[in-house]
């Protein structure tokens, strides 16, 4: 048994975005139903391409049950945001006066959306449960991974810390993020061995340099916008238009930074049945490559193959107009037709090169770059028993909560 | 020198590397290794399953068919890992159900009643618990706070058919003014009307007129110019008038703020499901719409026999909108939610013919003021 595990990735770009077309077009043709299984055979294909020590990991989760997981949610949802949103809307229209000011006419407007935060205690809920599941769906030379239940104290903390962040205008940003992975680290497990979360919230603020930076950058530039109106300075408004752009590019990739800054002290601060240790030596320069290179052949791609597509069957529909016996209701139909089909396609095309192109990427730098230390002690680590209650993420599948895979 | 194969019993995170050998007259594949209980293991090969979506093609991972469970969690089975290119070959043709995928008793019956639980649900929120709720909710809405509320509509629809601001595409000559209100005088003289009308034209040509919340109504420059005499707009507005007294409006926007959230959690978000979710709604509220219009018409029937008028301008006007439905030119979106236009022509026609004494709703000259309202 060697001592030191680094991670590898074997994942390839073709097969998978051939298995994501071949999904994506079976979902389409059962409107919507087949999702489960599609995003369940991609996981089986992402989970299998990692590998430690030779011994790939494992996903056990079947479509099946995400099927079952999402009817279950979906009677409960029904219940709770069909009353509950109607009832914010009434309310909402009960604090409505007559407009003074157009400002005061679009807050009301917006005023209306609220409806839309009764969700959110129920999105940090499946947020927990789906990483539960995955969990309990994982494994590792034969031995699955857990978590325990707490998916309600992790929603109430994270509407908390979500609140003190929002706030302190994103300075205790770190402290979030910090205490929620705490929470759920320190309730995971492989086999019957323990994960523990140790470190500081404090030594995140390493990480936040780079967004720090992009706020004095977007300030400066509100100042001198700002300073442009009232006094007139074209020069002003322009330097002010730079900054602002500059800034918002800065924060992007300070975004991104922070997360990868926060993921390599996590990770290299977390413990295994207390003797297994690990190293993530993610790098920033790598993954905003990767990120950037990707976005643009996906744009690039998506922008020429259905503009190509596009304009052709807009010229062959402005030629069927100009005949003489031409029926405008059929133009119109097949000229809708032709534009469903491109939008279907086109969104199938970006989520399929997005996938391939940059997530795919990311996951294998990320695998590639972790080590797992003291390695020889997981040979003593058992089986745990099966989490009973680690049933399917329905509520992560019916609020849409999870992203890509 | 036998193949050898990755094996972990499930049970504990220990990996052997046995020694495999297929016996293909006992139909077997035989694991050895000297840590494994009695030395070896016999799998039956009907047995073995191979992982589905291996992204790895140098290797095959195999498990025994195991009781399976609808909680995936539960199953638990050894793994097997080989990558032994010979032996690979030689079960993908001897392993008779290698790729099949098995699938827990009663899994069907499961998904049937759930499927039928979450549809039931769903069709009884939308259908029936959310359009009751909407209907008492819409009834405590003090008026005050409608009135303020459809002025926002209002003036966001002014938005949406202008140059972006408010107050430009009202109509405001004096002596149009003057007959409009007349007009709307004359129909509502004989009603108790629970609101105060704020009528207005806006200068846009489209053949269309809309009612917002807390007797806010509307009609387009198109439609004046389309009709041939005043009865025809006197039983546009008196049908609108119809929508704000019965609260149409509201109660629609109530029902679906609930329903628009419930669509969009069913479909999900594959590709054209935001498409999809817009078409279910539209078609959902095209079904309530179709018996508020019919209410809406008899309302507006009623308050033009009240006032003496000819409802043979309803019809009229009717027709008029059925040619240009079929014309296909500019189809106002609110038409086509209407009851066919051909059968609302014929019941005013019908109640026409039972109507006493009438008498235009306004004089030739209020007309030509009328018509000039936008100049």
């Amino acid at each position: 048994m060697n001592t030191q595990i680094d991670g590898r990735y074997f994942g390839k770009g073709g097969p998978l975005f051939k298995l994501y077309l071949v999904t994506a077009v079976l979902t389409v043709l059962t409107l919507g139903v087949y999702r489960f299984w599609a995003k369940t055979r991609i996981r089986k294909y992402i989970w299998s391409s990692v590998s430690g020590d030779d011994d790939s990991f494992e996903y056990t989760g079947t479509g099946l049950e995400k099927f079952l997981g999402f009817l279950v949610a979906i009677v409960i949802l029904a219940i709770y945001l069909g009353i509950v949103q109607m009832a914010l809307f009434f309310f909402g229209l009960n604090l409505f006066v007559l407009p003074d000011t157009p400002g005061q006419e679009i807050a009301q407007f917006f005023a209306i959306y609220v409806t839309l935060l009764a969700v959110v205690p129920l999105m940090l809920f499946a947020r927990y449960r789906a990483r539960r599941y995955r969990m309990a769906r994982t494994r590792w030379r034969g031995i699955r991974f857990g978590m325990e239940n707490g998916a309600w104290g992790y929603a109430f903390r994270a509407i908390g810390y979500y609140l003190l962040v929002l706030l302190s205008l994103g300075l205790l940003n770190p402290l979030a993020t910090f205490k929620l992975e705490k929470y759920m680290a320190d309730r995971t497990w492989y086999g019957d061995g323990r994960f523990v979360q140790t470190g500081k919230w404090t030594d995140l603020y390493g990480g936040m340099k780079h967004l720090l930076i992009a706020f004095a950058i977007l300030a400066a530039g509100i100042i001198a916008v700002a300073m442009a109106g009232t006094r007139n300075e074209v020069g002003t408004g322009v330097f002010g238009g730079v900054l602002l752009f500059v800034g918002y590019v800065w924060a992007l990739i300070g975004l991104i930074y922070y997360r990868v800054y926060a993921f390599n002290y996590l990770t290299a601060r977390k413990r295994l049945d207390d003797h297994v240790t690990f190293l993530a030596r993610l790098e920033t320069s790598a993954i905003i490559g990767k990120i950037v290179v990707g976005s643009i052949v996906v744009g690039v791609v998506v922008t020429v193959v259905f503009g190509v597509i596009g304009s052709i069957g807009a010229g062959i529909f402005m030629s069927m107009s100009s005949g003489t016996d031409f029926d405008p209701n059929a133009g119109t139909f097949l000229g809708l037709a032709l534009i469903g089909v491109l939008y279907a396609g086109a969104i199938l095309a970006t989520g399929g090169l997005s996938l391939v192109l940059i997530t795919q990427p990311v996951i294998a730098h990320a695998v590639e770059h972790v080590t797992v230390l003291q390695a020889e002690h997981l040979d003593s680590i058992r089986q745990r028993s099966a989490d009973k209650g680690a049933d399917a993420e329905g509520f992560a599948d019916a609020l849409d909560v999870g992203g890509a895979i | 020198m036998p193949a050898m194969g990755r094996f972990f019993d499930g049970e504990t995170g220990q990996r052997l590397h046995v020694d495999l050998y297929i016996d293909p007259v006992a139909e077997t594949l035989r694991l050895e290794h000297s840590d494994l209980p009695m030395g070896s293991q016999y799998w039956p090969l009907w047995a073995i399953r191979a992982l589905s979506e291996n992204a790895r093609e140098d290797q095959l991972v195999l498990s025994l068919k195991a009781d399976t469970s609808l909680d995936s969690a539960l199953i638990v089975t050894a793994r097997l890992t080989v990558d032994d290119p010979d032996l690979t070959f030689r079960l993908l043709k001897l392993c008779p159900n290698l790729q099949r995928r098995d699938i827990a008793p009663g899994a069907i019956r499961k998904v049937a009643i759930w499927s039928t639980g979450a549809v039931s649900a769903l069709l009884l929120m939308i259908f029936v618990i959310l359009p009751a709720m909407a209907n008492t909710l819409a009834t405590f809405i003090p008026i005050e706070r409608e009135v303020a509320w459809g002025r926002t509509v209002v003036n966001q629809m002014e938005r949406f058919l202008g140059d972006g601001s408010v107050g430009r595409l009202a109509c405001d000559n004096t002596e149009g003014l003057s007959a409009l209100s007349e007009m709307t005088d004359r129909l509502t003289e004989r009603a108790a009307l629970q609101y105060d009308l704020n009528v207005t034209v806006f200068d846009h040509k489209m053949v269309n007129a809309f009612a917002a919340p807390g007797g806010q109504i509307v009609l387009m420059r198109g439609l004046i110019d389309t009709a041939d005499s005043p009865d025809e707009v006197a039983a546009v507005l008196a049908h609108e008038i119809g929508h704000v007294e019965s609260r149409d409006v509201t109660r629609n926007a109530l029902r679906t703020a609930g329903s628009a959230g419930l669509l969009s959690l069913l479909l999900g978000d594959f590709a054209g499901g935001g498409a999809a979710v817009v078409v279910a709604e539209w078609t959902l509220n095209a079904s309530y719409s179709r018996e508020a219009e019919a209410q809406a018409d008899q309302f507006a029937l009623n308050m033009l026999d009240a006032s003496g008028t000819d409802a043979t301008g309803m019809a009229e006007f009717f027709d008029k909108i059925g040619e240009l439905d079929r014309s296909g030119l500019d189809l106002p979106t609110y038409l086509a939610s209407h009851p066919e236009t051909k059968t609302r022509a014929d019941a005013a026609r019908v109640f026409a013919e039972a109507q006493g004494l009438t008498a235009p709703i306004l004089s030739q000259r209020e007309w030509e003021a009328l018509r000039g309202i936008c100049s």
